[in-house]
């Protein structure tokens, strides 16, 4: 029963969407970056609305997917950070792009 | 005869250096947000609205309004100084607005709002813009010394037309390629100035071809619009730290 379960979630359209970008404040981060060569973090707050911790929670999620990469890097005695998309993250963004597209262009008006 | 040759020399120095000063402002043409979550997200929008956002600093506004200034002080000092140095004596002045304007978006806008870097579409936008203002500059120069001249001479108010024209034409250009509406609107608000201040002296006979008045108030209006963004910007955003983070 359980086996049978587990096998309808993964045929289930959905289980194609890359779930590391899915969540909606990891999406946000990522829409911004494929628009943008690169970007900060107070940046990415303002245009987000995330808070801190939420904002550092899902970087750090995306860098360990290796789809961002944070250069940290100090401007005079203050510290400065670069966030950019990776090929990969970029990669990842229009594939979850076009399944999402197929799987909601399948279903009836 | 003599206030003609005097008016000439005055537009082809405001010529050149409303030419200079486009070119200085270039930098700034650089880095708003349309509702992104429409019925339908559109990536390019999104890119274009970041990319007003970031340059919606009231700065640019401030720096146009100081720039005009030269058009309300210039004809003041020229007694004294004579049409070259009453003009010139503004680089010094405009040197300063501009390292000034640089300064404080370092180190008080950028902490705030933060940085951001545009992609290809945008630079290769900003490249084929300094191309256009570069060409619109030369000719911009041309028509300064056609006016200088005054070979056809041609009565004032044609140098006026001509005037209101080319910064028109400048400004919604840069409006057009930046995708800046406001720029539309200052393109409009200074092509005026001249058209109005030429009315002024003809039915008036106001000083200077009422340029002193016309773009006084332009300026005011400019500068007074860019510190009102200004301090929205400073109350929207107090001021944040990636150190948080580190």
């Amino acid at each position: 029963m359980k086996d049978e379960s587990r096998e309808n979630e993964e045929n289930h359209p959905l289980s194609e969407i890359d779930q590391v970008i899915h969540a909606p404040g990891r999406l946000m981060i990522l829409v911004l970056l494929y628009v943008v060569e690169s970007l900060d973090y107070v940046f990415l707050k303002n245009q987000t609305g995330l808070s801190w911790g939420n904002l550092s929670t899902h970087l750090a999620k995306l860098e360990n997917a290796g789809y961002v990469v944070i250069e940290k890097g100090y401007q005079g005695k203050k510290p400065k950070s670069k966030i950019e998309l990776t090929t990969q993250g970029r990669k990842a963004f229009k594939n979850y792009k076009s399944s999402l597209q197929m799987v909601l262009d399948d279903l009836p008006d | 005869m003599k206030s003609n040759i005097q008016l000439d020399k005055h537009v082809l120095i405001c010529y050149i250096y409303f030419g200079l000063q486009s070119s200085l402002l270039l930098e700034f043409l650089i880095p708003h947000l349309e509702d992104p979550m429409s019925t339908q997200i559109s990536l390019k929008d999104l890119e274009r609205n970041v990319f007003q956002k970031s340059f919606h600093d009231g700065l640019i506004d401030i720096q146009i309004g100081c720039v005009l200034l030269m058009f309300v002080i210039a004809p003041q000092l020229s007694p004294y100084l004579g049409d070259f140095w009453s003009s010139m004596i503004f680089l010094p002045f405009w040197a300063v607005i501009y390292l000034g304007v640089r300064e404080i978006r370092k180190k008080i806008v950028q902490p705030r709002v933060g940085v951001v870097e545009f992609g290809k579409y945008r630079k290769s936008r900003q490249k084929k813009l300094g191309l256009v203002i570069l060409v619109f500059n030369l000719l911009v120069l041309a028509l300064g010394i056609l006016s200088f001249f005054n070979f056809a001479n041609l009565p004032g108010w044609v140098h006026s037309v001509r005037f209101s024209a080319v910064i028109l034409a400048g400004f919604s250009l840069a409006g057009y390629m930046q995708e800046f509406p406001h720029l539309y609107l200052y393109g409009i608000l200074i092509a005026l100035a001249p058209l109005i201040g030429e009315f002024l002296y003809i039915t008036f006979q106001v000083p200077h071809h009422g340029i002193p008045i016309t773009f006084g108030i332009t300026s005011f209006l400019i500068i007074l619009n860019g510190l009102g963004i200004f301090r929205r910007l400073l109350k929207a955003h107090p001021v944040t730290s990636q150190e948080i983070l580190e």
